[in-house]
């Protein structure tokens, strides 16, 4: 089959490092469809969807928002903080979404296990599945963010 | 049959090599826009050859338009007016452009392709900016994930820009990083000196400008800048100042601070900059100094958490808390904020709380 | 044959195109853009003007070189080379007219044309209309027909798959896999108008 253009604009674009540094493929030899796919049966063994997920990410950075850069608390097991950048990150998928530079970071107290997303990873989860090619800076580990973010 | 062959041959080669021609001959027709002329706010004309893009032909002419993108029309930022010659809207601008931008022309310079003789204009500061080669003479660490990079202009070799702006910083191709980006920055150095600029950049994971200038960048290399942009700027009031900043916010504030001591200019001022550890504040000593220099200057750092007392004075809290704590006089005061979006809405929220009034409050936010 | 059963031949020949013999879903042609681009009915929308538009103006274009050259030199087995010469001369052609006359209308359609140019059913219509010796006012027919006849097929299957996003689709048949089988349903669907027309 061939590829629609804008397909074929997707894949070049998620392997180049025009919108993020590395890419968003890292160092993942697959193509993101066999990653999408992989992680979302990964995520349904674990019993949870793409939606549930993008929308406790999502709780969290809103709940981390209010104290400005430092540490809050989200439950009684972990923490929170949300760091932000200036200008906008821009998802490569073709609807022109544009998300805030906008980081948050979650500890585990208890393990000290830290795991990070931005804004646009939550908007590629949800909306998209996709969680980032292995190697890449800002791929989100479905077994890791599960265990951190739904465990009290 | 030898015949039938040659004809053959002839008729679809002839068809082929008409078709051919035709085409030739139709983009020669169509596809050459032939010289252009553009003229900038009825002042300054110049000649390009049409068929690129506004915001490069642009360029080539020396002229920036700021833009965060590149040219992909995906950040809606070089926005200028085009009041003839630019064609329909294009449903690649419309999310970006406002009902009452419409109808005053206003377009993206990025998507206006120069096919015909264009009349624009584009506000006299811009016309201003150039591009700056620059060398890095230093670089020093501020805290664990902020830096401060001294360039020295190579050529041209002054910049006259007014403290709280910025400049868009070229990142070339690089090892993580496929093409060209520009990154924008504020001036934190001293205005009195011409000859060099300062920018304080704090690490953003994945960034791909920080990236290459923590880790790549050596004193030494040659840089590429472009400006200065912004009107984030000090207003000629005598209303006592009230600055808020964190994170690498400091370096507008440090501009404005060095202006206000080559000034002479003795308005009351108070300095709250936040951080999250004791060890996450900089340019302390500076700040300090600033207090005995200028005539009525009080820094206030703020920390989260202090858990050693005795190593800093400093207030508790979320920068927003120490300034509704301490700030008395908030009616009459001008706030002057630089950092977060979130720590900027947080801060106006609080300024209006305690009686600061809307068109009172300048914000330089990082979007 | 006079004007007026020439003309109600070619009506005949227009709506046996679009339904009877729809040259998506009974002929199988051009079924690589319509399971490649019919993921969104905005772009599905797009591109099936751009082949109403593309077929009708080729199969014109084709029946002239072939009754004016190919047929009185006694060169039909060229018309295959021929044909797709023209096709492509001629949508290169379009291209450059509209970007350099209606921007707007180039960005909608612009980047179809390129795309569309070595699509199967552009060919196979003009073959068509030659193999069927078509007159030329149902040659209009034809190709406005099979264009139309395109174009609802992949704005049926666009709808269908836009619904069909946020559904549960066992994972081997996830993408393509899904699509040829509505494909197929709809063919099966469209087998219900024969028999509406006669004499084509």
């Amino acid at each position: 089959m061939k590829e629609s253009p804008d397909m074929q604009r997707l894949k070049a674009l998620l392997r180049s490092s025009a919108l993020v540094a590395g890419g968003f493929m890292g160092s993942d030899p697959r193509s993101f469809i066999e990653v999408i796919d992989a992680d979302l049966a990964e995520l349904r063994r674990l019993g949870y969807t793409n939606d549930q997920l993008a929308q406790r990410m999502q709780q969290i950075t809103k709940l981390a928002i209010p104290g400005l850069g430092s540490r809050a608390r989200i439950d009684d097991s972990k923490e929170a903080r949300v760091q932000e950048a200036k200008g906008s990150l821009v998802c490569p998928w073709p609807h022109q979404r544009y998300y805030a530079k906008r980081i948050t970071t979650v500890r585990d107290v208890g393990s000290a296990e830290r795991i990070r997303w931005s804004d646009l990873n939550t908007h590629l989860t949800g909306q998209h599945g996709f969680f980032g090619g292995k190697g890449s800076m800002f791929r989100v580990e479905p077994r890791e963010v599960v265990r951190t973010i739904f465990h009290v | 049959m030898f015949l039938a062959i040659v004809i053959a041959v002839a008729v679809v080669s002839s068809i082929g090599a008409g078709l051919a021609a035709v085409l030739v001959v139709s983009e020669h027709f169509f596809a050459n826009y032939g010289p252009c002329s553009i003229t900038i706010n009825n002042e300054r004309e110049f000649t390009a050859n049409g068929g690129k893009d506004l915001l490069s032909t642009l360029t080539t002419e020396k002229i920036f338009i700021p833009s965060a993108c590149g040219g992909r029309g995906t950040c809606g930022l070089c926005k200028l007016k085009v009041l003839e010659g630019a064609g329909p809207l294009l449903p690649t601008e419309e999310p970006y452009l406002e009902q009452d931008e419409r109808e005053s022309n206003v377009r993206l310079a990025c998507q206006v392709k120069v096919r015909n003789d264009l009349r624009i204009e584009i506000p006299q500061e811009l016309l201003a900016v150039r591009e700056y080669t620059c060398k890095c003479t230093d670089i020093t660490n501020l805290t664990h994930d902020m830096k401060q990079f001294r360039l020295e202009l190579v050529e041209p070799k002054s910049i006259d820009y007014i403290p709280g702006q910025y400049v868009q910083l070229l990142t070339p191709a690089y090892e993580k990083s496929s093409e060209e980006v520009y990154r924008a920055y504020s001036i934190s150095s001293d205005p009195a000196d011409k000859g060099v600029i300062e920018l304080i950049i704090r690490l953003v994971p994945g960034g791909i400008c920080t990236t290459y200038c923590f880790e790549y960048l050596k004193v030494g290399d040659e840089v590429k800048v472009n400006g200065p942009y912004g009107d984030f700027r000090l207003s000629d009031t005598y209303a006592p100042v009230v600055f808020i900043a964190g994170g690498s916010g400091m370096a507008p504030i440090k501009c404005m601070l060095h202006h206000m001591k080559n000034t002479g200019n003795t308005r009351k001022t108070v300095y709250y900059f936040g951080a999250n550890e004791p060890w996450e504040l900089c340019l302390v000593d500076l700040m300090r100094k600033f207090e005995k220099e200028l005539p009525d200057f009080r820094f206030v750092p703020v920390v989260c958490e202090l858990k050693d007392s005795a190593v800093q004075a400093c207030e508790v809290g979320l920068v927003t808390e120490a300034v509704s704590r301490d700030l008395e006089n908030a009616e009459e005061c001008e706030a002057y904020l630089c950092g977060s979006p979130g720590m900027i809405d947080a801060a106006i929220a609080v300024l209006k709380e305690l009686g600061t009034a809307d068109d009172r409050i300048f914000y330089d936010k990082f979007e | 044959m006079n004007i007026t059963s020439q003309m109600s031949h070619a009506l005949v020949v227009f709506v046996s195109a679009i339904f009877t013999q729809n040259i998506l879903l009974s002929y199988f042609l051009g079924l690589c853009p319509f399971i490649g681009v019919s993921r969104e009915v905005k772009t599905s929308f797009g591109l099936g003007l751009a082949v109403i538009f593309v077929m009708t103006s080729t199969c014109l274009l084709n029946w002239v070189a072939y009754q004016v050259v190919l047929e009185p030199l006694g060169l039909h087995f060229f018309r295959f080379i021929m044909f797709i010469i023209i096709i492509a001369a001629f949508v290169q052609f379009v291209e450059m007219v509209i970007e350099r006359y209606s921007p707007s209308l180039y960005q909608r359609l612009g980047i179809f044309l390129p795309l569309i140019t070595v699509n199967c059913a552009i060919l196979g219509a003009s073959l068509f209309m030659v193999i069927r010796d078509y007159s030329f006012v149902a040659t209009v027919g034809y190709g406005l027909g099979s264009g139309i006849g395109w174009f609802l097929a992949i704005m049926a299957m666009a709808g269908i798959r836009q619904r069909l996003t946020n559904e549960r689709i066992p994972r081997g048949l996830q993408g393509p896999g899904i699509t040829l089988i509505i494909a197929g349903l709809m063919a099966l669907a469209f087998i219900g108008f024969t028999g509406v027309l006669q004499g084509n």
